[in-house]
């Protein structure tokens, strides 16, 4: 028996054990909720959130600012429905009100919304970045207790362990490359030519980047959401290890011909790869999704 | 002079070791020869080269403009606080070039500096039309520079909600920051400065003759117009180009003049070349400081920070040892009606009740627009953000109206004064520090903010009587040191970045029921107290000595009327965020409609502040729908669009 079917008759025994049967607890960051059936029509307004429920195959009524999803978190992608309920930081309740959700899920800075929100559905809020915990680690009981809520634990548990066997494939193809010795590597997001983001503790950049087995070139300490910005001048200190540059960067044409940055030490070893546009505070997922572009940029380097 | 110069060389050169040493741990001698003959290899050798030198050059280059920059303004209008910073300048070049990049991106990237040579001569317009001839030496332009100010950010804050990923790269820069990486920032700027130099330099023997008066220059034959404006336009020039490379770096255009001239600068052209050589060693100096704070800090500090936080001190001192006898200078506007009557108050308050009735029922929403009374659901989500705007607009009316006959000037506001930043810098400061979200700071922390304004208001004050110069001075000091550390905080991006521009541009969006009830009784309070303070509010307008014959404790009564405005604008910063130029133009247009008296005068000023925010916080639910931009911004730009049409119109 592999131990994802144990897992899962596990998980069966367990819903079995549950007192009253068709109702369900779930734990958020503000305690315990019960519900007594499956939400049908479901709002989230925080992409960390919607990225979660589109990976549960969760239909969404309505998402805040679902064009600004397509265009910078892309995957996992967003059915052509989804309906807009204004920006992220100030969702238009009076428009979710109107579409009659049965659920609305939060997370992060949206706590304060909560007592509004209640009016109008049952509110889930998940804090997913802080100081207090591992942003990784709290994606993923984050998704579990959504999974519990839709009552898709069986297909939460395969789609994270499939994420699980994606990421040891994907560093099984970065330690052959580097031929078992694997190099430091840091994510960073070039904001224009002379100023930097590096992505430190508690990013989900870094955490892509240790599932792939890769320490920190340029350790930064643990922040809230993960990254430092500093000036490009700095990356100089990186003696020895590789640097990966999350695209889009408007200001390539003015940094990377210039004297500095070809003398940086990483760039005249050639230990500098770029990484298509991806999405660095997502959850779970996101994780997966940038140790893939993380390993695509990698192999692109000699070992 | 020969002594001065030596001095101002030795500052110079003391800077540049000083950032020398700070930015870059290689000998003094390496230096050397790097910076003359050997060609750099090692990456510490091409960083000094490419990047510790081109940044020390930029700190120089554009620390010299800005200190003439801020000379030749000084000179020009007679007027020891005019600078980029002060007039409002600085932001028009910044907005110039967000619009630009926003709407035109392809031309902004080429023409940068006429774009931001645009924001800022249309700025000083204004703000000359809105000074008039009269105020162009003293507080009003000042004040006028800082209303600008406030719309400019109110403008700029719209951009950055509309675009908020497009424009990411610009917030970084709008931070001020003199980071370079080659020396092609370097040599882009010095041509441009250059050209300014022989203009401002041959401008100095006639602007010298102006300080004969205009009779005197005119008898001359100094054709004064011609003078100022080609002064003004080198001025504007030289701030331009360098906020379209570093973006706003703020004071160092006003100190450097000043120092100058304490420093015993006489002639014209001797203060303008000492100014030179001043703001070059100051901003290399602050910068110096911004290098070696990163040492301690994970993240970066920019320049244009530690600029304001030096400068803004400074100011604050120099308002204190400096403004004296300017503060009287009087400021009118156009004349309305004489007196209002008891009916048209009351039409006006049935005006207020519709408009505020209308706010209910007609909305937009996903069918399109209705007109009918809310579901309770909806009613219930849609009253306290309607309660809070009604109530916050009365407020911020009411605190207008005592602060403008207070300071006997209608230029005078909660905002312009410092006390909204100063519950703002609380907040935004608690914030950062204790790194969780704006909206859980509290009033507590509000009002500790506006106590403390409030307190150096009190100490600075207490000498020269509670002086409106100082007091407004004290107001833009604070508020410029809020915009740089709002800006810096903007540069870090992320998305608590988003949460507090959000915030900073008063939105009703998170008002709870408590809250609003809180603010709506605030605000009655605040009402009857006014409305049974009307004599000492009648009186103080009429002049200390006729107040002080009527029995009027001139200082008390001052004083008291300080503390009630902080008060009020703590109230509903804490609630609603810094609400702008509701408090400024409610007072205006209700003494437009005849309501002259103090009673009158607080009852109009208080259904026109009503009404204003209530329709700004309407239209910021509907224009955009789904999305909502926050009430405050869109009073900001209503209430600044008609401030300047009504000051352009005013007779002269």
């Amino acid at each position: 028996m592999n131990p994802i079917s144990r897992r899962a008759v596990l998980a069966a025994l367990l819903a079995m054990a549950t007192p009253a049967l068709g109702q369900t607890t779930i734990t958020d960051s503000r305690g315990t909720q019960t519900f007594d059936e499956i939400p049908q029509r479901v709002i989230a307004l925080s992409w960390a959130v919607v990225e979660q429920l589109v990976e549960l195959d969760v239909p969404l009524l309505a998402v805040a600012d679902p064009e600004g999803y397509r265009l910078w978190v892309v995957q996992p992608s967003l059915g052509p429905d989804v309906k807009n309920v204004g920006q992220r930081n100030e969702p238009n309740v009076e428009r979710i009100a109107e579409l009659k959700p049965d659920l609305i899920v939060i997370s992060d800075d949206q706590a304060e919304l909560a007592p509004v929100l209640e009016r109008i559905a049952p509110v889930v809020h998940f804090k997913l970045f802080s100081l207090d915990h591992d942003n990784a680690e709290a994606t993923r009981t984050s998704y579990l207790e959504l999974a519990r809520l839709f009552d898709r634990e069986q297909l939460a548990r395969e789609r994270l362990a499939g994420l699980d066997a994606h990421l040891a494939e994907l560093r099984g193809k970065a330690e052959r490359h580097f031929g078992g010795d694997l190099p430091k590597v840091t994510a960073i997001s070039l904001l224009d030519q002379a100023r930097v983001r590096v992505h430190g503790g508690n990013s989900t950049s870094q955490a892509a980047l240790l599932a792939l087995g890769l320490e920190p070139a340029f350790p930064q300490p643990a922040t809230t959401w993960g990254f430092v910005q500093k000036r490009v001048e700095q990356l100089g200190a990186v003696e020895d290890g590789i640097i990966l540059n999350i695209e889009p960067f408007p200001g390539a044409d003015a940094l990377f011909p210039s004297p500095l940055w070809k003398a940086m030490p990483f760039v005249r070893a050639g230990r500098f790869a770029r990484v298509k546009p991806s999405w660095t505070f997502g959850g779970a997922f996101s994780v997966g999704y940038l140790a893939e572009a993380f390993t695509e940029a990698l192999l692109t380097i000699d070992p | 002079m020969t002594m001065r110069i030596v001095l101002c060389l030795a500052a110079l050169v003391a800077a540049t070791l000083i950032h020398l040493g700070i930015s870059s741990p290689l000998p003094l001698a390496t230096k050397w020869v790097l910076a003359t003959s050997v060609a750099p290899d090692l990456f510490e050798e091409v960083r000094f080269y490419h990047s510790v030198l081109p940044r020390l050059a930029m700190a120089l280059l554009a620390g010299a403009a800005l200190g003439l920059s801020g000379a030749i303004m000084q000179e020009a209008t007679q007027n020891r606080l005019a600078s980029p910073m002060t007039l409002g300048v600085s932001a028009g070049a910044r907005v110039g070039l967000y619009a630009a990049t926003v709407f035109l991106p392809g031309l902004a990237a080429a023409y940068g500096e006429w774009f931001a040579l645009a924001g800022a001569s249309a700025t000083m317009l204004l703000v000359l039309a809105i000074a008039g001839r009269q105020g162009i030496g003293g507080l009003p332009i000042v004040l006028a520079g800082m209303a600008l100010n406030l719309l400019l950010s109110a403008v700029a804050v719209v951009l950055i909600i509309m675009n908020e990923f497009y424009v990411r790269h610009l917030f970084v820069w709008g931070a001020g920051d003199l980071t370079q990486i080659d020396w092609q920032g370097v040599s882009w700027l010095w041509p441009r400065l250059l050209l300014a130099l022989p203009f401002a330099l041959l401008l100095a023997r006639p602007l010298t003759l102006l300080r004969l008066g205009e009779q005197g220059a005119s008898a001359r034959g100094v054709p004064i117009m011609q003078v100022l404006a080609l002064a003004l336009l080198v001025a504007l020039w030289l701030t331009a180009t360098v906020v379209a490379i570093v973006g706003v770096i703020g004071f160092i255009g006003l100190i450097a003049p000043n120092i100058a001239r304490m420093a015993g600068a006489r002639s014209t052209l001797d203060r303008l070349v000492t100014s030179i050589a001043l703001g070059a060693a100051l901003m290399v100096g602050t910068d110096a400081v911004a290098l070696y704070g990163s040492n301690f800090t994970s993240d970066m500090i920019p320049s244009g920070a530690t600029a304001a936080l030096v400068g803004a001190p400074a100011l604050v001192w120099l308002a204190a040892s400096q403004m004296k006898a300017r503060d009287h200078l009087r400021f009118f506007l156009p004349k309305g009606r004489d007196r209002m009557s008891v009916p048209a108050l009351g039409l006006l308050a049935l005006v207020t009740a519709g408009i505020l009735a209308a706010s209910f029922a007609v909305a937009v929403t996903g069918e399109g627009w209705r007109v009918e009374w809310p579901s309770e659901l909806v009613f219930a989500l849609r009253w306290p953000r309607i309660a809070a705007s009604a109530a916050a607009g009365v407020a911020m009316a009411i605190a207008g109206v005592v602060l403008q006959r207070l300071i006997r000037n209608p230029l005078a506001s909660p905002d312009i004064m410092g006390m909204t930043s100063g519950a703002t810098l609380a907040l935004v400061a608690s914030a950062i520090l204790a790194g969780g979200s704006i909206h859980d700071a509290g009033t507590g922390v509000a009002v500790l903010g506006s106590a403390t304004v409030l307190g150096l208001l009190i100490l600075f004050g207490r000498r020269a009587d509670y002086a409106p110069g100082i007091m407004a001075l004290a107001g833009i000091s604070l508020a410029a040191l809020l915009d740089a550390i709002v800006q810096f905080v903007i540069a870090r991006g992320g998305e608590e970045a988003f949460a507090i521009v959000g915030w900073l541009s008063g939105s009703t969006y998170r008002v709870q029921a408590d809250e609003a009830i809180f603010l709506a009784i605030c605000a009655a309070a605040f009402l009857a107290l006014g409305l049974l303070a009307r004599r000492p509010l009648t009186l103080i307008i009429a002049g200390d000595t006729l107040a002080g014959s009527r029995g009027l404790s001139v200082p008390a009564a001052r004083l008291g009327m300080l503390v009630f405005s902080a008060t009020v604008t703590a109230a509903v910063t804490s609630v609603m965020g810094p609400i702008a130029f509701v408090g400024l133009i409610s007072p205006h247009l209700a003494s437009l409609l005849g309501a002259r008296r103090a009673g009158h005068q607080l009852v109009a000023a208080a259904l026109i502040g009503m009404s204003l925010l209530t329709v700004s916080d309407w239209l910021g639910r509907s224009v955009l729908y789904p999305a909502q931009l926050p009430a405050g911004t869109i009073a900001a730009i209503i209430g600044g669009s008609y401030f300047i049409l009504l000051l352009a119109r005013r007779p002269r």
